[in-house]
Formats: structure tokens, sequence, C-alpha cells
């Protein structure tokens, strides 16, 4: 039996409603407890900010599409070069390191909880054998169901409950966490080298539209009482006018869930663009976030941009041939039959283009501009709008006016007129960016019940202590410090054990798949369904017996969560 | 007993639909294979027992006297080079580039003798692709380049291509084109609705031309390009535009002839430029069923997929000069553990002599040229029949092949595990 | 400050000796003693490798001069990032000599290997002998190869010569392998003698093939001829590549020969 002692923390644990006092945390067997023995192994924290562990709800770590950034891109490995320590494996890469700089990475910044953005279900076993080396964080994955046949013809027969029955057996056979939704339609279309413009266009062949799609997958998603909501990648990602899609899309989401939000949109920065053309292009993030702040039903992140170099990466395959065409940089892209696709391109984010610099503004605005903190996490869809070691400078940037000023300042001189940024004087407090880093992420993702993201009694032993002493510093002046105090945690402690302290990796492995199986009664297991079989039979090109991930890819602690179902 | 869904472990196209025939614990029958499967499934020969060189002679050991003199070579190895790697599973792959980086190696997979030049070309412009179903269901128009598909990936035709079932084709075989291009006829030139057959070292400017072509400069092209009159080329670049879904495949006639990956840089901006009037994919034909695997694992944990350099414990990539043919033809090892593959028969002459003097560690269930060089050589499990382990199909599918049959051997990853062991334990006694 | 370096006999003499230390900053910042090199995966004092004589005093990069005597041809990565100075190479190099070299001077006597001068910015590199292949190229991957400086190559190049080269000047008085200036982008390569398959797919730039330019692709367009008196010879013209988009390259060629 292990015990360990934080003692003389600085905690703010919103979900627990603890908004910054200063206590003890007792951890035993990996699980906050209500006290621990004597001779529990003692941290003093020294009244330093001590968090839940930090939750990544959207990013890209682990999986085909991330391995081929890397494959492609051996420049970018030229960076964040670093030699084996103790207990590290060597390490480099920038914007699409290997699986163990993303680890390691990820600690010091006190991330013990992420979640990869998109896994194809037919390429399920690449990711699950990247989460083996991602041992620092509990792992999920998105699964893809965007271009689902199997889902777009129940849709169009209009069969809800085949709709669940097909991610219910999906999920289960990838070892999957939710429904992951990416330019839906889109990505069907992109197999004729076509898109779909907004919700309303019908998909060839299938016959329907991406409306339909995300609302029978929203309650599908329900009817499997599935921890998480539908994650959606918006239609139209990165167009200028893309906002009004978006709205509708919002607009169109029904309350369905008093837990948490019924529909999850990722990287909004992304899809909240004005004008007609790079020309007009400006913000429209105050329309979305006037939006947002009506509908409760809704959760939304970032996609903030950070200037500099980056790798873009998603399932939505003719965005990135727009992007390549527009960069002309390397374009990679990989369709997956009968499911989904994904592109890469490697891009530049400028501070002197002006497209960029409205970007970036965008980004920011959508989080200032919610007013519940609960429905914005902070993240850049890592790495589509930065690496996700920019985190901390986001969080000072959302801590700051003065030092958005600054950088203000230094981008495109026309920025201004298209943004509504600079009339922005909201500060955020500690408390918040603790809301927007994991409370709200976990809550979002529907894992608090099994002990994420807080540290109630019975919760996993997930904490993280940054050098950030509350009553030392004004973030609004010292946002410096805010920068240097959450890029490097003094331990960052998983499941009970300090796994990283001052960015050296203590400990490695253990970490926890999160999967999730729905129960299914044999009238609706696909497995049996001569239709479905025949998918299998005669278009995929893999066998049914051999399509599902077996158990020799989950790590031994894994957490299935089953779930009740309306099937 | 007959096992339904074996996935092959002979080539990249990882078909998954074999039945085997198994009596008695050993496997007397394979449906559904080519010619391949069936001599990989049915094979008898194989190495029994480790072996040891002493002196002149080769001696039979035990496992563990066999482990130990592979320690006791690689511990002190100045610059240990660790080759093969495309004809096992995907956890011993992971464990060599462990290994690797515990000794400050180099590692190299088989794809500098193959498609390392291809993945040159996608480090310079990016890999439009696409899974093998995508193409079966939805391509009316099938290049094979510089491959003969018919005979080097016996069922990619029928499985993937060209005889295979597709969703959106009413009669697939009728309804999609097939253009071979090659050097000389072939078996599968011989099946071609269109087969340009270029002069040797022609294939770049052939390239360049359609690329032309296809951008409407076609005018500064002359009546010849390397042995291809323009009017082919021109039919061919209005079939590649008039598709409604291209798909290139090329092989080693491409990659590995006269101005090797820049040919499929070229090809690879053929597919960019078609992409902008229709739906075009271009895909490598890989050999070894689990070298992409090896890509893929080199890829995840060192950020390469090929030639990784440790020796100054950080990785340090750069084909040309941390391939294995390169160092061993430097002269620049000295060591070299070979696992599931076969160097001596594939590199060249100055190559090979090195690799006589220096100490040789080899894995591998068979005896094969390398063996004549070899110190120890320590026989496994064949994976995807006495062993279970994940492969990575040719568009970067990843599979789990099966263990079927019962044997005394240890498999790879618990080979390389037990060396790593004990060259940590030989570490710390010092 | 002068600094002489000469290579030990060594037991394994094919092992690698990689050797970004030797350069006039090294020399000039550390104690001789402090200075190390790798052989293989083992870091070693230089002076385990060399035996090293300095004489004289410096201020400056400029004012350090390194000479290198014996056959260096396994020693990698000499004068990389070099600023300032001069090094003298009396026999053959290693791979990467002078790669990111942004100023001062390196004189090859002997042959030098492979990536001589890559991804440099400026300065210059003076090879007596023959290059290997990618000389004055980028890194895997990067789109640019040297941005500036000049590279001389007194015999003749091997392939992929100048490789997206992005300014700066390469000259080769002999013949270069094939491809030379390949994805080119910026900057003049002049090659005294023959070329194979020059240029291809460049999209700006100039390379000079004053003797006979192989197998000149046919996306090349021939604009006209010219009589050149830098190198008194007349010269056909071509503008290219138009397999790309963008196809602003010139090659000048004396006798050619189109596939």
């Amino acid at each position: 039996m292990s015990e360990l002692l934080i003692k003389n923390a600085y905690v703010i644990d919103p979900i627990n409603d603890i908004k910054g006092e200063i206590m003890d945390i007792a951890i035993k067997d990996r699980m906050i407890a209500d006290s621990v023995s004597d001779s529990a192994e003692v941290i003093d924290a020294k009244g330093c900010l001590t968090l839940p562990g930090g939750v990544d709800s959207h990013t890209h770590i682990c999986g085909t599409k991330v391995n081929f950034g890397r494959y492609m891109s051996p420049e970018d490995m030229r960076a964040g070069r670093g030699r084996a320590q103790p207990h590290m494996y060597p390490v480099s890469g920038y914007s699409v390191p290997t699986v163990y700089a993303n680890t390691y990475r990820y600690s010091a910044l006190g991330y013990t909880t992420v979640l990869e953005g998109a896994m194809a279900p037919l390429e399920a076993r690449h990711t699950h054998e990247e989460f083996f080396c991602t041992s620092l964080q509990d792992t999920m994955a998105n699964t893809l169901f965007d271009g689902n046949w199997s889902v777009m013809e129940a849709v169009s027969d209009k069969d809800l409950k085949r709709v669940a029955a097909v991610v219910g057996w999906t999920l289960a056979a990838v070892k999957g966490f939710a429904v992951k939704v990416t330019n839906p339609g889109g990505t069907e279309m992109w197999g004729w080298g076509k898109d779909v413009g907004c919700i309303h266009q019908k998909i060839d062949h299938f016959g329907i539209t991406p409306a339909e799609i995300i609302e029978y997958l929203i309650r599908a998603n329900e009817l499997l009482n599935l921890p998480h909501s539908v994650h959606l990648h918006c239609n139209n990602l990165g167009k200028p006018g893309n906002y009004k899609c978006t709205l509708e899309t919002m607009q169109r989401t029904p309350n369905l869930n008093d837990k948490r939000q019924t529909l999850y949109m990722t990287h909004v920065q992304f899809h909240s663009y004005g004008g007609t053309k790079w020309g007009d292009f400006c913000s429209k993030a105050d329309d979305i976030a006037w939006m947002l702040n009506r509908k409760p039903q809704i959760a939304i992140d970032m996609g903030q941009v950070m200037f500099g170099k980056t790798t873009t990466m998603t399932a939505d395959g003719p965005m990135e041939f727009n992007l390549y065409r527009l960069y002309n940089n390397k374009w990679s892209n990989h369709d997956v039959e009968l499911e989904t696709g994904s592109g890469i391109i490697p891009v530049f984010y400028s501070r002197k283009n002006l497209v960029n610099s409205v970007m970036w503004s965008i980004g920011l605005e959508l989080a200032l501009m919610t007013k519940n903190p609960w429905q914005c996490m902070l993240a850049t869809d890592n790495p589509n709008g930065a690496p996700f070691v920019k985190y901390p400078e986001i969080i000072a940037l959302l801590m700051s006016s003065r030092y958005r000023d600054e950088e203000f300042a230094k981008i495109h001189p026309d920025t201004g007129k298209r943004v509504h940024l600079p009339s922005l004087d909201r500060e955020m407090d500690f408390y918040e960016i603790a809301v927007m880093t994991r409370a709200a992420q976990a809550k979002a993702l529907g894992i608090t019940d099994i002990g994420k993201g807080h540290l109630g009694e019975g919760a996993y032993g997930d904490v993280a202590i940054y050098p950030i002493k509350n009553n030392d510093i004004d973030p609004s002046r010292d946002y410096s410090k805010i920068i240097e105090g959450f890029s490097l945690t003094d331990y960052t402690i998983k499941s009970g054990r300090v796994i990283s302290r001052h960015g050296n990796c203590l400990l490695n492995g253990n970490n926890r798949t999160i999967w999730v199986k729905p129960k299914i009664s044999e009238e609706y297991n696909m497995s049996n369904d001569p239709e479905f079989v025949k998918k299998f039979e005669r278009y995929y090109s893999v066998s049914m017996e051999n399509y599902p991930v077996e158990e020799e890819y989950m790590n031994k602690r894994n957490i299935c969560i089953e779930t009740e179902t309306g099937l | 007993m007959i096992k339904k869904n074996v996935i092959c472990s002979f080539c990249g196209c990882l078909c998954d639909d074999l039945s085997i025939t198994i009596e008695d614990g050993k496997i007397t029958g394979v449906d559904n294979g080519c010619a391949l499967a069936n001599a990989k499934f049915l094979g008898k020969e194989r190495l029994l027992k480790p072996v040891i060189r002493e002196g002149d002679s080769i001696k039979e050991t035990e496992y563990n006297t066999a482990i130990e003199k592979a320690a006791d070579i690689l511990k002190d190895a100045e610059r240990p080079l660790f080759f093969g790697w495309s004809g096992t599973q995907g956890e011993a792959q992971a464990k060599g580039v462990h290994l690797c980086m515990l000794l400050g190696g180099v590692i190299d997979n088989t794809s500098s003798l193959c498609h390392g030049p291809s993945i040159l070309a996608i480090q310079e412009v990016g890999h439009p692709g696409c899974t093998l179903g995508q193409v079966k269901n939805r391509a009316d128009l099938i290049i094979y380049w510089g491959c003969n598909p018919l005979e080097g990936h016996p069922r990619h035709m029928s499985r993937y291509t060209t005889y295979a079932d597709g969703f959106f084709l009413k009669n697939a075989f009728r309804e999609r084109k097939l253009i071979v291009v090659d050097v000389r006829k072939t078996m599968s030139s011989d099946v071609a609705d269109e087969f340009i057959q270029i002069e040797p070292g022609g294939d770049y400017a052939v390239l360049s031309a359609l690329r032309a072509i296809v951008r409407g400069e076609e005018k500064i092209i002359p009546e010849s390009v390397s042995g291809v009159s323009k009017s082919q080329l021109k039919r061919v670049a209005d079939m590649c535009k008039e598709a409604r879904f291209g798909a290139l495949f090329f092989g080693l006639g491409l990659t590995m002839s006269k101005n090797k990956y820049k040919n499929i840089r070229n090809a690879v901006e053929l597919t960019d430029e078609l992409s902008r009037h229709t739906k075009f994919t271009i895909s490598a034909m890989r050999g070894h069923w689990n070298v992409y695997g090896a890509n893929e694992v080199f890829t995840w944990m060192t950020g390469y997929p090929y030639a990784i350099d440790f020796a100054r414990g950080i990785p340090f990539y750069n084909p040309g000069e941390t391939t294995a043919a390169e160092i061993l033809y430097r002269k620049e090892c000295d060591a070299l553990m070979v696992v599931s593959s076969d160097p001596a028969a594939h590199m060249p002459k100055k190559c090979v002599e090195h690799m006589a003097d220096i100490p040789v560690i080899q894995i591998d269930p068979h005896k094969n040229c390398t063996s004549f060089f070899t110190d120890v050589q320590i026989p496994v499990a064949i994976t995807g029949i006495e062993a279970s382990g994940t492969a990575y199909r040719m568009d970067g599918v990843p599979l789990r092949t099966k263990k079927i049959i019962d044997a005394d051997f240890l498999t790879d990853t618990e080979v390389i595990s037990r060396i790593y062991e004990r060259i940590l334990e030989a570490k710390a006694d010092v | 400050m002068k600094i002489e370096l000469s290579i030990k006999p060594r037991e394994k003499p094919f092992i690698p000796i990689e050797a970004e230390s030797i350069t006039p900053a090294s020399f000039l910042e550390k104690m001789t003693e402090d200075i190390t090199v790798w052989s293989g995966n083992r870091e070693k004092k230089l002076t385990e490798i060399f035996d090293v004589k300095k004489s004289g005093n410096a201020d400056s990069q400029k004012d350090v001069e390194i000479i290198l005597n014996g056959d260096c041809s396994a020693v990698k990565r000499v004068g990389e990032y070099m600023k300032d100075g001069k090094i003298s190479i009396m026999g053959n190099i290693g791979m990467h000599c002078g790669n990111f070299m942004s100023g001062g001077l390196i004189e090859i006597n002997g042959d030098s290997d492979s990536w001589l001068g890559r991804e440099m910015t400026g300065g210059e590199i003076i090879c007596k002998g023959n290059t290997g292949d990618y000389c004055g190229s980028g890194y895997r991957g990067e789109k640019t190869g040297i941005k500036g400086g000049k590279i001389t190559i007194m015999k003749d190049a091997g392939d992929y010569l100048g490789e997206s080269m992005a300014g700066g000047e390469i000259i080769v008085n002999g013949s270069s392998g094939n491809m030379p200036g390949s994805e080119m982008q910026k900057g003049t390569i002049t090659i005294y003698k023959d070329a194979v398959l020059p240029c291809p797919n460049m999209r700006g730039g100039i390379c000079y093939v004053l003797g006979e330019a192989k197998e000149i692709l046919p996306t090349f367009k021939q604009t006209g001829s010219i009589y050149n008196s830098d190198h008194k010879r007349e010269l056909n013209i071509y503008e290219g590549d138009y397999a790309n988009r963008s196809h602003k390259g010139k090659l000048f060629a004396g006798k050619t020969n189109k596939k």
C-alpha cells in the first residue's frame, strides 16, 4: 500500500467547489483519501498552486495520422531533441514530436489525462499501440463516424436504433471512448475529391445531409448513454464566412442531457470566420459566443492559434487539400475506406500575416466572450493551432489584458478593424483557468464519476503542483511568471505517484486507457446483422473477425465504462 | 481443424482471408493463399536450435548461451548496427529500438533496400494516399508503375484493385481501366488496357511530361519522351483526368531505378496535380509483410522511419549516411545484429565483406545467406504461424497476425528482451 | 593562432569521428584539453584522436587557422557552424564538412565526402579534389538548400549538387553527376564540363552547364541562344521546369541532348 500526503497546498478544485484554500491532500493506494497514516510520504507544497491533473479534451498525439505527420517531417525532428535520462528515452520533435516527447512534455505541464481527437476505427490498433508508450497520461480515443457507411445508411432509413447499434458495436470493437464527427459527410464526398458546402447539402449516393448525420448521432449517443457527448468538428473548417454554418449547427442542437453538454464543438476558432473571402476575412467570435451563452447544451474548445511553425492534421481531408493549395507546401492525405479520411500539411502562422493575426485573435475572443468558463476549454487542437507546449502562453494571455495588448501591438496592423479583441478587458483568474484546463474538460468528457478531473475523496490521485504562489503574483502584470509557472510543475502526480518533477520524469509507465462498451441486446448486436456482415465480406479490405482490437492492446489497468443503453 | 481468416505474413498485402488446415499440430493445407503464401505456411526447412561459431565450426547450443554470447558481442561495441525488422512482429521492433537506444547504435530496416527512396520523396512533398479498400470500392482507373503485381503481390489485383468487388462499380472488372507502366512486358502488362513502355531510366522525364500536359503545357512536349509517344502521353493524361477515382501504385521499378526518390517525388507531384481535376491517390507496393510496421514503430519511438543513428544519444537521421548498406560499405560498424532479414543476399559485395570481418548476430527462424557470416544465430517462432503479433499493411492498416500452431521457440520479442536484460545486468555490474 | 591537428592511427580506423568541435570558435573559447569529439558512441578527448600543436594567439575567430593533416575521410562535421577564420584540410575530409557555415574559409586539398557545405548561408569552401553527393544541398524534408556563400570544386561533383538551392554560388570545374540543381529556387550553379539531367523541377535560379547537358528534360523550353562572353562560348537558353507551377529557372547549356 502506498500513501502520499501533500501538505500546505493552495488548492483549486472546481468540481468540488474549492476556489483556493490552503489544505492537505491525502492519497492512498492511488486514490484521494480522507487521511493517511503517519508513515505516508510527505510532499510540502509550500502554499503553491495545486490543481487536479490537467485534462486535454482534444489533442492529436497518437495514431496513424499523427505518426504520418512525424514520418513526413524529419525537419520537425530537428527541434526539441533531448538525450536519454535515467527514466526517460531520448526525444525529438516540436509540432509532431515522438510519443515519448509528448508524454514527458504533457507531464511537465501537469497533464495526466488526454483524449486523442481522431481515431479511424479501421486503424484503431495503431492508436492503442501508441497509447502504450504514452505512459504518463491516461488516454482515450475519439472514434470517427463522419463518413461511416453503415451509419449513413441507417440515417437514410431514419432508423435511430440502428445508428446507435452501429456506433455501439464499433466503439466496443475498437475500444474507443467517444463519437467523433469530422466534417460530417465531407469526408465521404472527399472520396470523390469533393466536399460539402454546409449542413444541408446532400451527400452523393447516400442522399442525406450533414445536419441529419449530426442529429442522428446526437440522439444515438444519448440512447447509448455514453459518458461524453458527440464531439463535432463542424463542416467548412477554415473557410471565410463559415460562422453561419457553425451558428446553425449550434442552433439546431437539442438539450438532451442534464449532466453534461449535448454537443461538444471542437476547435471553434477555425469555425468562427466572417467575410466572403480572405480579402474581407474577419472575426465572428462575438456571434458564436452570443449563441454559446444561450445554449448551455453546448461546450466548445478554443482551437487557439499561436504564432510559429506547426503541423496541421485532421480527418478533414478536403480542408487539408484546400490548405495545400494555399500554402503549396507538402501535403499528405489518407482516406479510410467506409469510414473517414485525413490530411496533413505543415504550416507557419505568422504575426505579419493578417489572416493569421485574425485567427489568433478569434480564439482568445471566444474564451473571453464565453461567460461560463465551463463551456469553453483551453486547447489548441494540438498541433493544429499550435503545439500544446504553448498552453502556458495562452493561460497568460487569458489572465492578462496587458499581455494581450503588448502582443496585439506586434501583429498585423490591420487586424484591429477585423476583430474585437482590443475591446475586451476581461482577465481570468486561477479558478477560471483551472476550470478551462481540467474541471470543465473532465465534466465535458463525462469522466468525473470515474474519478478524473477533481480531488474529491475516491478520485484518482492526479495532482499538479505549480511553482506559483497566489499572494505573490499579479497575473495581469507578471504574465511572464505565469507562463514560467504553468510550463513546469514542481510535481506532477498521477494515481498517487510522482511522475514528473521540474520536467524530469521520475517513473515510466502505468497509464490506463479509458474506453466504453455499451450494453446492447442480441437483437441489436450488429455481429448478427446480415447487411452489416456483408460490409466486411464485400467492401472492407479486412474481415470482420480481424477488425476488433484485441485485449492485448489494452494496458493492464484499462478502464472499461459499460453503459446501460436503450437497445 | 481448419482456421479461417488467417493473416498471411508474407508480403505487404497482408491478405487476411486464408484458411489453414491443421492436422496433429502441423499445417497440411492452405486455401485462398497465393503460391508465395503456400510456400510460407507449408515450409518445412528451419533452424531447430541456436548455433554459435567456435573457430571454424558451428555448434548447436541452448538459448541461454546464445543470448549471453549475443549480449557479450553488443555490449562493448562502439558502433553496433541493428538491421532487418521487416519480417518480425511490431513488439519486437519496439524492443529493438530500445536496445539500440541503450547501446548507442544505428538501427535501420529493410526500407533502405526497398522503399527508402519513396520515404525520402514523401518527406519532400507528402503522400496523398488512402487505404486499399478505398481503391477497391471507388477506383475506375488503376495504374501500376514499375511493378508487376501478378507476380510480386499475386493477390493485390484480385483483393484490392482490378478484379475486386467495388461498391460504386456495378461490374468492377469491366468498368475499371488498367494502365501498366514498365520498361518491359510482364504478366501484368499483358492484361492492361494501356501499356506504356519506357526506355530504362526514362521514368522521370515521362512523369515530368505528364505533369506539364495535365497543366495544359503540352505544346512544349516533344513528339517522343523516353520512347513514349506524345499521343500516348496525351491519351493517358486524359484518362487520368476523366477518371472518377484514379489510383497509382508504384513498385521498385520506379523507386530503385535511375533518379530513385526524385521519380517518386515526381509521381507524387503528378498525383497532386491530378487532384486538382479529380480524385487521385498514390501508394507504394511495399514488399515484406511488416516493413511498413517497422517504419511506423521506428517513427513513433524515434521520429524517423528508418536509418536512425543513436551514437550521440539523440536520434539522427540521414539516409545515405545512416543507412545499413552505406555503413557496412564504409566499414563503420563493429558489430551487426540482423533480425528477420538477409542482408548478405541483397547488399553489394563490399558490404558483405565487412560482415565477414565483424561479429554478426542473427535472429531468424531460417538459415539464409547471412547465416554464413553469423557468430550466433538464434531461431525464433515464426510470427503469423507460431506467434501472434502486430503488422502494418502496405497502406498503414494495422492487423494482428495470429498464432495458429504451437512451437517450442521463443518469439523475436522474447529473445531481444532477454538480450536487453542481459546487457542491462552487465552494465550494472560495471 | 594556428592549430595543427594530425590524426593518429586508430585500432578501428573506419569508425566515424564526429568533430563539429573543430572550428575556430572552439579553439578560441576552450582549452584544447576540454575539446571533445565522438568516436562511434563514445565521447573522447580531441587529443586522443589527434596530435594537437597550437601556436600563437588570437583575439577573434578571424585570426584562427586550423590545419588538418592525414587522411580525415572518416572525420565528419568539421567546420560546422563556422563563422570566421580558416580551416585548411591537407588530405581528404569526411561528410558534412562546413554544414551551416556562415563565414570564413575552408580549403580542402583532397576529396570531400557528401553533404559538403549543406545548408550554408555564407563564407567560402574550396575543394581541390572531387566532392561527393549533395554538395550544397539541404536536409531531408526541408524546403531549402544553401542560402548564401560560395562553394568551388576543382574536380568533379557527385549527384544532387545544390539540391533545393536558395541562394549563393556553386562552381564545379569538372563534371557533376545526376540532377544538379534539382528543385532549385535561387542562386547560381556553374558546371564547366558535363551534367546529367540538370535542374529537374527547378522553380528559379540560374544554372550553367558549359560542357554537355545530358538528358535535358522535355519540360524545359528553349528560348534561344546567346554568346556568353564570360565563358567565351555559345550557350542554349532554357526556361523551366514547366512540370512545375512556377518555372522561372534558367538553364544555359553548351551542347545539349534532350531525352
